[in-house]
């Protein structure tokens, strides 16, 4: 096992390296200059120059790649041409409302994927079965965006039951120690507040949720039907076993295996969808901070903000891979 | 029943074990949700081709005397699905966006089908270290969520329509590299290979002629599915404004931005390029998913 977790570790330094030459080379790829593209109009021979030794833009690339490398390991990303603060900071502060959006989407998909998918392989071929196949099938067929923008018109705006936009009610004012607002409002003992996040919460979840919904539904029923036909379950069976000891035992327990890698590999589609809900929402996190980034051209902002996501989402798949290996001992015996 | 009608029967019985492809498109035509895909995906290609003959009225045009009122005047007789806030027909401006759709689908799905071929079939049939650095490279593209690459591509090269097509054909790139690669990989050690290796057929012949042609089926299947997903994530960077920037073009994904204004007064502006999106993306993945069942060599023969 620690090999196998050693092993895959020393894997991530070619790819975060990889991921920062890509990074990296996609700044200088930039039409103009990247002092161009970052002074935009305000841009002067004086200027220009200033900029490019600021950044030490005039030094050879190697150099420059290197000591991109060191800043980006202190955390140093950069500054927003915009608010004039770092990078780093505007990712304090947006990052754990995604993350709040994206597990509140987790948990809406695995809650009801599994069970649905379940329940659709057990009625194999009947009713219930080609309506969840349809339920999926749809689910991955609607833009994120469009069924955002249906659910708020009609929760939101028709029946007035959820709010429209924001993660919390301008007259609600409690103290932010995390920036996870669920969390703040929990500590400030608030449970009003508490309640309102919740609130706006529901809608952009389900519609960040809906992709991963059908995608989880569905492996999680080729995974029931496949197990169901398994020696060990018709043993089971055979020896008398009551039918939801046997579900319990043996065919979730077995079933859960492919699931569990799909759920975690879900992250890089919730974060990347999170731009897309996150500005039908104006939901402040980092998806429509990305998405301002983009309209103002702010690219140390765009930069930053990929890199972030990208590396966090190859973390995931890290952990989703060694926690695989744990729960599956074919793995884990399989890398020695 | 005659002599005849025996044979013209069992002449069809053995029509059905043909080839791999006689027999998948047998069982594609018994699947219903397959034919359904068919259907959507032949009504969106033609109306693709034939919007200015269908089409009541010129996308551009304003009839300013329709929004005289404020926005937006729903269904009439005048404009069947009613004008945008700019007065122009919402039907016509539809059916003009199924073109925009289907070319930026076919480009961008073409872009990454012909790179990734090259790359996998160059990865899986020499191996060695080509293999090694070329898998590494696509795993460093696929830790980056797809539409996320796609939004710095656009980001880098501006906004617009070539932009969009070239964008989400490199994020299809690493997927279609990594599936030849595969497909290749497992036939390297065929039989036939093996025979065409020892009549001295060369490498690249052997690969060309006979390799790459059995990896048909998995690109096919593997194309619609990604055709479907090249026409939302359009959709998506229409909607982020990063599309065709002439406010005029009728793409839908630029049409659903400006509705977001008004879902309170004019949802239907919402709903009808929404629809529109989810019917042609529906239409691909009904037909992928029927072509990878008919096309599932496990299932072959049960039909």
């Amino acid at each position: 096992m620690l090999r196998f977790v050693v092993r895959r570790l020393l894997l991530l330094i070619p790819i975060l390296l990889g991921l920062s030459i890509l990074v990296f080379v996609w700044i200088r790829a930039l039409p103009g200059s990247p002092a161009q593209a970052l002074l935009g109009e305000r841009a002067t021979p004086e200027t220009i120059k200033q900029i490019n030794h600021q950044y030490g833009l005039d030094q050879p690339v190697y150099q420059q790649y290197w000591k991109y490398l060191a800043q980006t390991a202190q955390l140093k990303l950069g500054t927003s041409i915009t608010t004039q603060q770092t990078v780093l900071t505007e990712i304090r502060q947006r990052f754990p409302a995604t993350a709040e959006l994206a597990v509140a989407a987790a948990l809406f998909s695995v809650s009801i994927g599994i069970p649905l998918g379940f329940f659709a392989a057990k009625r194999h071929m009947r009713a219930f079965d080609q309506i969840s196949l349809a339920i999926s099938l749809f689910g991955i067929s609607i833009p994120i965006f469009f069924l955002a923008l249906i659910l708020k018109y009609i929760f939101a705006v028709r029946l007035g039951w959820l709010p429209t936009v924001g993660q919390i009610s301008v007259l609600i004012n409690i103290p932010h120690p995390t920036n996870f607002y669920l969390l703040d409002a929990l500590l400030a003992g608030n449970l009003g507040a508490f309640w309102d996040v919740i609130k706006h919460l529901i809608l952009p979840a389900v519609a960040l949720g809906s992709i991963p919904l059908a995608i989880i539904t569905r492996i999680t029923r080729a995974a029931v039907l496949d197990v169901q036909n398994e020696d060990y379950v018709r043993t089971a069976r055979a020896k008398g076993l009551p039918p939801h000891t046997v579900d319990a035992r043996h065919v979730m327990r077995n079933a859960l295996l492919p699931v569990s890698t799909i759920v975690g590999l879900q992250v890089g589609l919730l974060l990347s969808g999170a731009i897309l809900t996150e500005t039908v929402f104006s939901y402040p996190g980092i998806g429509s901070w990305l998405q301002q980034a983009i309209q103002d051209r702010n690219y140390p902002v765009i930069q930053g903000g990929i890199l972030f996501i990208a590396i966090i989402v190859v973390f995931v798949n890290l952990l989703v891979d060694i926690s695989y290996a744990l729960i599956n001992p074919r793995i884990r015996l399989g890398s020695k | 029943m005659s002599v005849a009608q025996l044979e013209a029967a069992e002449v069809t019985l053995e029509a059905s074990q043909g080839g791999l492809w006689s027999e998948a498109w047998h069982r594609l035509r018994r699947n219903p949700s397959a034919i359904i895909g068919f259907v959507l995906v032949a009504v969106f290609i033609l109306v693709a081709i034939f919007a200015p003959l269908l089409a009541p009225d010129d996308p551009r045009a304003q009839d300013l005397q329709a929004i005289f009122n404020g926005c937006c005047p729903g269904p009439s007789s005048h404009h069947l699905l009613g004008v945008d806030d700019l007065g122009r027909d919402e039907l016509s401006r539809i059916l003009y966006g199924a073109r925009l759709s289907l070319l930026i689908g076919i480009v961008a799905v073409s872009v990454g089908l012909s790179i990734g071929i090259v790359l996998g079939s160059i990865a899986g049939f020499f191996g060695g270290w080509v293999d090694t650095i070329l898998m590494r490279f696509v795993d460093i593209m696929l830790a980056i969520p797809g539409f996320l690459m796609a939004i710095g591509i656009v980001a880098l090269l501006g906004p617009g329509l070539f932009q969009v097509m070239i964008a989400i054909g490199v994020v299809n790139i690493p997927i279609f590299t990594r599936l030849l690669r595969g497909s290749v990989l497992a036939q390297r050690e065929n039989d036939f290979v093996l025979a065409a290796r020892a009549v001295g057929v060369p490498r690249r012949k052997i690969l060309v002629s006979h390799v790459l042609p059995n990896s048909i089926s998995v690109v096919i299947v593997a194309g619609t599915l990604a055709l479907a997903t090249a026409i939302i994530d359009a959709a998506g960077l229409g909607f982020l404004g990063l599309g065709p920037q002439d406010p005029a073009t009728p793409e839908w994904g630029n049409m659903l931005t400006s509705t977001v204004r008004y879902l309170q007064t004019a949802p239907f502006l919402a709903i009808f390029p929404g629809v529109a999106i989810v019917i042609s993306v529906l239409g691909f993945n009904l037909i992928g998913d029927g072509l990878r069942e008919a096309l599932d060599p496990k299932l072959r023969g049960r039909a």
